[in-house]
């Protein structure tokens, strides 16, 4: 299905008279009906990562997405993400339990917990990779039961495996992606990213001959090859080497700049996790233990109960 | 950050117009072929198995070929050798997709999935067609050079078709599900052979009745054959199907 939304996307916010962004388009989510869901407050103002480096951002994404308004979302902004009573079984298993909560556009959602919590599955349902077993699921306005197709074409996913296909060279892997998305122009696009990653120079050599660092670079590039509105991050510093993980700081620090921009990323690192993020969730054994804005967290505090949850075994 | 990295040209937007759905179909297409055909893994390991299989025959046969017309028998050992040879492809067809995700880089595609599912069936009946091509010519010159053949020769093709198309759609549906499972190899066997017997059934008939004469074709082979190409229509239209909710369950 060809939606009006996905046609009208894609315009440069520098483009004087460019056609309405898509969220435009996006009826805003209805107003949250059920008391258990943990309401994210919006974040007062965009929070850079600390550890992005300071100059020479990366051009590629600068003003690559679209982008709808340079001003913080508000608490009225429309939700990137509303989660209700969302439950997943495998088996016996109950991987999610009753999870609802609700998360501003704009904001950067850090979900921690210990192994087994759940985290991976719930950034998998809103991935639209994984369906829910109950519940009810909106990320940007489209609900997962029966708009995921048009949702797809607005998301990202940088998880630990590179999602890329060995045999092809660097070059091959991101046009084909970019030809799946229907961009515009790839061969652009694709020499805009692999800059961005600064690997141009291996371009046309086989993703089986890249280390693991430059493997998650070009990881990266692909997520980001349709300028998603919402990426989600699932234990994206594994396997970065330092160099890597500034460039990646550095990328995502870009991206952010522009406040239309969300974020989920699941992580076990607390303390990187923590200082990225505007809006912290803990999961355990499938139940939210603790969400809120991060300001409004005391981090010795937060960490205590991480450390707390998984030392008594909690999950 | 480099200098050349500072260097580099000012950014463009990115505009996306939502490709048609045969266009998707062509990308994933052309990626299966551009892959098999720059390592020729499938090819290769799939080429390599059926002319073991006919070196078994051969050694077999020659105790008994002189006792035996093995024009009557052809038909069974052509789609023994054609179902274990496809089986082995099918095993390998996942691997790209499984060893870094890929497929799950497909997943996030705003794609109908049944697409995804028609792709790879496509080159899997491709590399099915080009191994017949080889082996198949390979078996007759070997098996069969000083055998007579009937008028009706070429209608072997009928039920070559509809199998290859028929196990190349089950086949791939089955090999979605089982790749991420241990024992694999296994499971796809076991799953197949029940599912494919129909097929198989149809296929073997009918390529016995074109091998032996008219006789045998006015008798037992447009039956078979139409139920192989209605067993091709349904299965593929169910594996159609249900392809999203495999690939997502």
């Amino acid at each position: 299905m060809k939606s009006e939304a996905y046609r009208a996307r894609g315009a440069s916010s520098a483009t004087p008279g460019a056609p309405a962004p898509p969220t435009q388009d996006i009826p805003p989510a209805p107003a949250a009906a059920t008391a258990p869901a943990a309401t994210l407050p919006a974040p007062t103002a965009p929070t850079p990562a600390p550890t992005a480096p300071a100059a020479a951002p990366t051009p590629a994404l600068a003003t690559a997405a679209p982008t709808t308004s340079a001003a913080p979302p508000t608490q009225d902004a429309p939700r990137a993400i509303c989660v209700e009573a969302l439950c997943k079984v495998f088996g016996a298993h109950r991987a999610l339990d009753q999870v609802s909560f609700e998360l501003p556009r704009g904001a950067f959602l850090s979900i921690f917990g210990p192994n087994g919590a759940g985290k991976t599955t719930l950034l998998r349902i809103l991935a639209t990779l994984t369906r829910p077993s109950s519940g009810t699921v909106q990320v940007l306005g489209h609900h997962l039961k029966d708009q995921s197709e048009d949702l797809r074409a607005r998301i990202g996913l940088i998880s630990g495996r590179s999602m890329l296909y060995p045999d092809l060279t660097a070059e091959e892997n991101l046009i084909h992606t970019a030809r799946l998305y229907g961009v515009l122009d790839p061969g652009a696009r694709v020499s805009e990213l692999l800059a961005s990653v600064e690997l141009t120079a291996r371009r046309h050599d086989v993703v089986r001959g890249f280390s693991r660092g430059m493997t998650q670079r070009l990881a990266i590039a692909r997520a980001l090859v349709h300028s998603p509105e919402l990426l989600f991050l699932d234990e994206p510093y594994s396997g970065l080497d330092p160099h890597a993980v500034d460039l990646f700081d550095g990328l995502i620090a870009q991206i952010r700049t522009d406040c239309s921009h969300s974020f989920v990323m699941v992580s076990h690192d607390l303390e990187k996790g923590f200082e990225l993020a505007s809006h912290v969730l803990m999961l355990a054994r499938g139940k939210v233990v603790r969400a809120g804005r991060r300001e409004d967290l005391d981090f010795a505090e937060f960490a205590a109960l991480y450390r707390q949850t998984v030392g008594r075994g909690i999950a | 950050m480099t200098d050349a990295y500072r260097d580099f040209p000012p950014p463009i937007g990115v505009r996306t117009v939502r490709p048609s759905t045969f266009a998707q179909y062509r990308t994933l297409l052309a990626r299966d072929l551009r892959q098999e055909f720059r390592t020729r893994e499938m090819l290769s390991s799939m080429g390599i198995y059926a002319v073991l299989v006919l070196v078994i025959f051969g050694a077999s046969f020659a105790q008994v070929a002189h006792e035996m017309d093995l024009l009557k028998i052809s038909g069974g050992l052509i789609w023994a050798l054609i179902v274990f040879t496809s089986l082995l492809g099918l095993n390998r067809s996942f691997s790209r997709e499984r060893e870094e995700g890929a497929l799950e880089g497909v997943l996030l595609v705003p794609l109908d999935r049944s697409i995804i599912f028609l792709a790879k069936a496509t080159a899997n009946l491709l590399f099915l067609l080009t191994v017949e091509l080889i082996t198949l010519p390979l078996f007759f010159f070997l098996f069969l050079s000083g055998s007579e053949f009937p008028t009706t020769f070429w209608m072997i093709l009928g039920p070559l078709g509809a199998g290859s198309v028929g196990i190349a759609g089950v086949g791939t549906l089955l090999a979605t599900m089982t790749a991420n499972t241990r024992g694999k190899d296994v499971l796809l066997a076991v799953l197949f052979i029940p599912l494919a017997w129909p097929l198989l059934y149809a296929c073997v008939v009918a390529t016995t009745a074109a091998l032996l004469g008219p006789e045998a074709v006015e008798v037992s082979y447009l039956g078979p054959v139409v139920l192989a190409l209605g067993y091709d229509v349904i299965l593929i239209a169910v594996s159609w199907l249900l392809y999203d909710f495999v690939v997502s369950a």
